[in-house]
């Protein structure tokens, strides 16, 4: 390991360029990615405040009452920000398999002990908590996958050093996964997965390979249940059927179309009345959309997209392998989800259920998110802190 | 030797984080299509799933008895309509129904079983019902019931006063009889409307609100009628109606002064709350839907006009024989009189031909003058549905032999029992006619009222109406009209007996007669008159009268009207009555 290291230390070192502005460079990077995150937290925050009254009252009788669990999610998802981001990056390369194989065991737990919802056991009540495992899963899998490639990196040109850890790896979460069934989620896996997988030393043939492989297991998948079937339909042909599987799509845009520019101002969606399912959830970007207009949409595409760029720059200046593939695995895991999400919300996608990062409700990803966060922070800054180690 | 292989995976990365911006720039494009571009064909439709356009219905105004009490009134109420392809068991549902419904089980069975997808169960029901339904729906979770909310008109004084209060529809609620139909713009008020944005479940979304023009309340109508008057007046009319066995008979009181109408019944009567046993015969308010020739008792014009007119006194003689033959008619007294009578007499013993040849002295001319300046041959008020205006034909078309002998007795004229009252008011209120009418005021919902402003017209001086008024006392003292009499009061009135006339015959009835009593009380300064009209009265009493009379059938059921007003007014007796001369 120590090696690997070394040899990236050595590439650096011969481009002495670009380490004299490292320094502010690298704080720049550091604020251009928390500041865009805690700009999305804000915006997810107030328009959750009106996307979720209506369901909240119906649901509670307290308008707030969504909101409030929001709030609560948001601090812990600061507290895991923060600690993640404090926490050197190759600690997850250290525990890669141990986090792995934890998640496997909730995996097997909430099979067993979970909360069966909506036709599907994903949750495992914990007192006032819910945890949704899967979450935690996307995050144990990118770290092992990643921590994988590292340690394989001279012999990824064979295909059985290659091929081996990746379909141990992604066949045992995603077993389990699609036991729940939860195949949004190991989709995203899979997604984030290919994404570490162009990253790492892999021949670019493997790579193709893979990635059409995961494309028809992905398709086989989606038209094997009925209700994955009835979305692409939906998705396809939204309005030959607007009260039915196309409901959702056309409200969606309704609302969006509602917005037009400048929106119908904060706190007077009309979508939210019941007419958008899920407006505080999977759907919450139409309700942006409607109460801020393009303007308030386009904010959001925005700051995804710089997200993307300065992850994707966090990455190409990682001190090392791992830190390099770990952190493009977290990018593409955050990105591909809003990417999907949104794709959904505005009918160029198909509706998958998968929520919009740092904005929808929902705890655990709130949680899992600000962590990935953290520790893109923390390989950022470890790019600066090598540098000061190296200059004198 | 690896720096060219990190390059191509940088490379590898690089294009990775520029797929990322390539996908957020395309879904940019796509918000920019929806929401700039195509953005006013999905507003639209959005706007089209939850702008409803509404009617606010106008809460119907009160009708109140003249101490405020209510004698009709809206209330929140409902109907109660099924959808009998999603009632499971329609036996069970009819069995916890049936208590609550008029319907009984089985036609209860019958409807939820029909084939359609609506069946009405229940019509204008009342709050309390509505409530106790809506436990059991929910309460026993009945599917396919449903309570549609609708403003109910209910009557809570019953039968009293039916006929003058009139009815509603039952499905539009507009008004259809009595002052219900009459007042109805005024009782309607004005249904306002509502532009407003609903969610799926039909509520009200608080940020939509687009337009709301607020419905104007119908006004609220004070009646004159007093209901202990009306009361007494319909206990008196129905039990006479029985005893007599009477088509109908109908009671009118009338306050002389004001033109106020205290009370007026009808008999058969009718509860407006129990529409499935509605008797059409008997929602006819006969007081001012019937029309007949009053007879004797429009003796008192002719009489009237020729005091008036200063041709006679109430004591000049008269040469009246027993009868008179003005081609091609004969004129007869039924009963044997004197050769030689006053005026005053003529008045007592109710004369035809004394009457008729007081006409004589008067002439056509100014007779009709007089006939018309009491209102005959015109509605006598304003506020009544369906008041007829009697039949008076212009003198100038009268035929020079009959017409004025006839007119004079009361024949070839026709009236409604309130006109007659209203004619007799006129000799108790000194010589003025006043227009009757039962709305005392109308009390718009912004609190705006308009108090009703009678007619009046003299017609007769105050000393020729006071002469009239002894007259008449002495048609109830020792005439006619005895069984007319009230203890402790003098009473003055006049009884009429006539043919009735048989439209569809175009003949008189030889059996049927037209009963009537006009009076009022006391005899000096009358504070009411009560007319009381009976169609073919039947039987006999005790000493061998007919019943078929109006001093017989009519005037007893003046006398206890008059009582029971008298009492309730807390008039002073005005005359010894029969213990104190004892």
């Amino acid at each position: 390991m120590t090696g690997r290291v070394s040899t990236l230390g050595r590439t650096r070192r011969t481009r002495a360029g670009v380490a004299t502005r490292s320094r502010s460079a690298v704080d720049r990077r550091s604020v251009l990615l928390v500041v865009p995150v805690f700009l999305l937290l804000i915006i997810g925050l107030g328009v959750m405040m009106s996307a979720s009254s209506v369901v909240a009252i119906r649901d509670t009788g307290d308008h707030l009452y969504y909101f409030r669990r929001q709030v609560m999610w948001v601090g812990l998802g600061v507290i895991a920000f923060v600690v993640a981001a404090r926490v050197p990056y190759r600690f997850w390369q250290r525990t890669a398999l141990v986090g792995y194989l934890a998640v496997l065991a909730l995996l097997v737990a909430t099979l067993v002990v979970g909360d069966v919802r909506n036709g599907a056991r994903r949750w495992i009540e914990l007192g006032p908590l819910t945890i949704q495992v899967a979450e935690f899963a996307k995050l144990a899998t990118i770290s092992l996958l990643a921590a994988a490639l590292t340690k394989k990196e001279r012999w990824l040109g064979s295909l059985l050093h290659f091929l081996v850890p990746v379909a141990v790896i992604l066949g045992g979460v995603g077993l389990l996964l699609l036991a729940q069934p939860d195949f949004g989620s190991f989709a995203i896996v899979l997604a984030a997965s290919f994404a570490v997988i162009l990253a790492s030393a892999v021949p670019l043939g493997y790579v193709a390979g893979i990635g059409v492989l995961g494309a028809l297991v992905g398709f086989v998948l989606a038209v094997s249940a009925d209700y994955r079937k009835a979305r692409l339909i939906g998705f396809l042909d939204p309005l030959s059927d607007p009260l039915g599987r196309g409901h959702q799509a056309v409200q969606s845009l309704v609302a969006l179309g509602t917005g037009g520019l400048f929106g119908v101002g904060l706190g007077a969606s009309r979508a939210r009345w019941s007419f958008l399912p899920n407006a505080h959830t999977d759907f919450i970007f139409a309700i942006i959309g409607e109460e801020t207009g393009l303007v308030g949409a386009m904010l959001v595409v925005v700051l995804f997209t710089i997200f993307a760029a300065v992850g994707t720059v966090i990455a190409l200046g990682a001190p090392d392998r791992f830190g390099r593939l770990l952190a493009t695995g977290l990018v593409a895991l955050i990105s591909i989800q809003a990417l999907v999400n949104v794709g959904g919300v505005v009918a160029v996608l198909p509706i998958t259920g998968v929520p919009l990062p740092f904005v929808s409700s929902g705890g655990n990803a709130m949680v899992v998110n600000l962590a990935a966060v953290g520790i893109l922070l923390n390989i950022c800054r470890a790019a600066r802190g090598r540098r000061e180690d190296v200059r004198p | 030797m690896r720096r060219p292989a990190w390059r191509w995976h940088d490379l590898r990365v690089v294009v990775l984080g520029l797929a990322f911006a390539a996908a957020w720039a395309g879904i940019g494009v796509r918000i920019y299509q929806v929401q700039a571009v195509d953005a006013a064909r999905f507003a639209q439709r959005g706007f089209d799933q939850r702008v409803r356009h509404e009617v606010i219905p106008a809460p119907r105004g009160t009708i109140y008895a003249r101490d405020g009490v209510e004698l009709a009134i809206s209330v929140a109420g409902a109907d109660l309509v099924a959808d009998p392809s999603i009632v499971d068991d329609a036996e069970e549902v009819a069995s916890l129904l049936d208590p609550l419904l008029e319907l009984d089980a089985a036609e209860i069975v019958e409807r939820l079983e029909g084939d359609g997808r609506y069946a009405r169960l229940a019509r204008g029901l009342e709050p309390d019902a509505v409530e106790e339904l809506e436990a059991l729906i929910d309460g026993r979770e009945l599917l396919g019931l449903t309570l549609v909310p609708r403003a109910v008109r209910v009557y809570p004084s019953g039968p009293l006063a039916a006929q003058v209060v009139g009815l509603t529809r039952l499905d539009t609620g507009a008004g259809i009889e009595g002052l219900e139909a009459s007042l109805d713009d005024v009782l309607a008020g004005q249904d306002g409307r509502r532009i407003v944005e609903r969610d799926p479940g039909g509520r009200v979304i608080p940020q939509g609100r687009l337009l709301v023009d607020p419905a104007v309340p119908g006004a609220d109508v004070v009646t004159t009628l007093d209901r202990r008057i009306q009361y007494a007046a319909e206990q008196a009319i129905s039990a006479a109606v029985e005893r007599t066995g009477a088509n109908w008979g109908t009671v009118v009181v009338l306050d002389p002064d004001t033109g106020e109408v205290l009370a007026m019944a009808s008999a058969p009567g009718f509860d407006p709350n129990d529409r499935d046993a509605l008797d059409p015969d008997a929602v006819v308010n006969r007081a001012v839907a019937e029309v007949y020739e009053p007879g004797s008792t429009l003796k008192v014009v002719t009489i009237a006009a020729a005091l008036e007119e200063g041709l006679v006194a109430p004591s000049t003689e008269l040469e009246v024989p027993q009868r008179i033959v003005i081609e091609p008619k004969e004129y007869t007294d039924p009963s044997d009189h004197p050769s030689t009578m006053t005026v005053a007499e003529i008045v007592e013993r109710s004369s035809n031909v004394g009457t008729i040849l007081v006409q004589r002295m008067l002439g056509n001319e100014r007779h009709y003058r007089y006939l018309d300046a009491f209102g005959l041959g015109r509605r006598a008020a304003i506020d009544f549905p369906g008041e007829r205006s009697g039949h008076l034909e212009h003198v100038s078309a009268w035929c020079r032999s009959t017409c004025g002998p006839s007119a004079a007795i009361g024949y070839g004229v026709s009236v409604t029992p309130l006109q007659m009252a209203a004619l007799y008011a006129t000799i108790a209120n000194d010589g003025e006619w006043v227009e009757p009418h039962v709305v005392a005021e109308i009390v718009e919902a912004d609190g705006r009222r308009i108090v009703t402003e009678p007619r009046r017209r003299r017609v007769l001086a105050p000393e020729t109406a006071r002469l009239l008024r002894s007259m008449l006392e002495r048609v109830v003292e020792g005439g006619t009209g005895t069984r007319a009499r009230v203890e402790g009061f003098t009473v003055a009135g006049k009884t009429g007996t006539t043919e009735k006339y048989l439209p569809d015959e175009q003949t008189y009835s030889t059996e049927d007669r037209i009963a009537s009593f006009v009076g009022m009380a006391p005899a000096g300064d009358p504070e009411i008159v009560v007319a009381v009209v009976l169609d073919s009265p039947k039987g006999v009493l005790e000493d061998g009268t007919e019943l078929k009379y109006g001093g017989a059938s009519a005037a007893p059921v003046f006398a206890e009207v008059a009582l029971a007003v008298l009492n309730d007014l807390g008039i002073p007796p005005d005359r010894p009555g029969v213990d104190g001369d004892g």
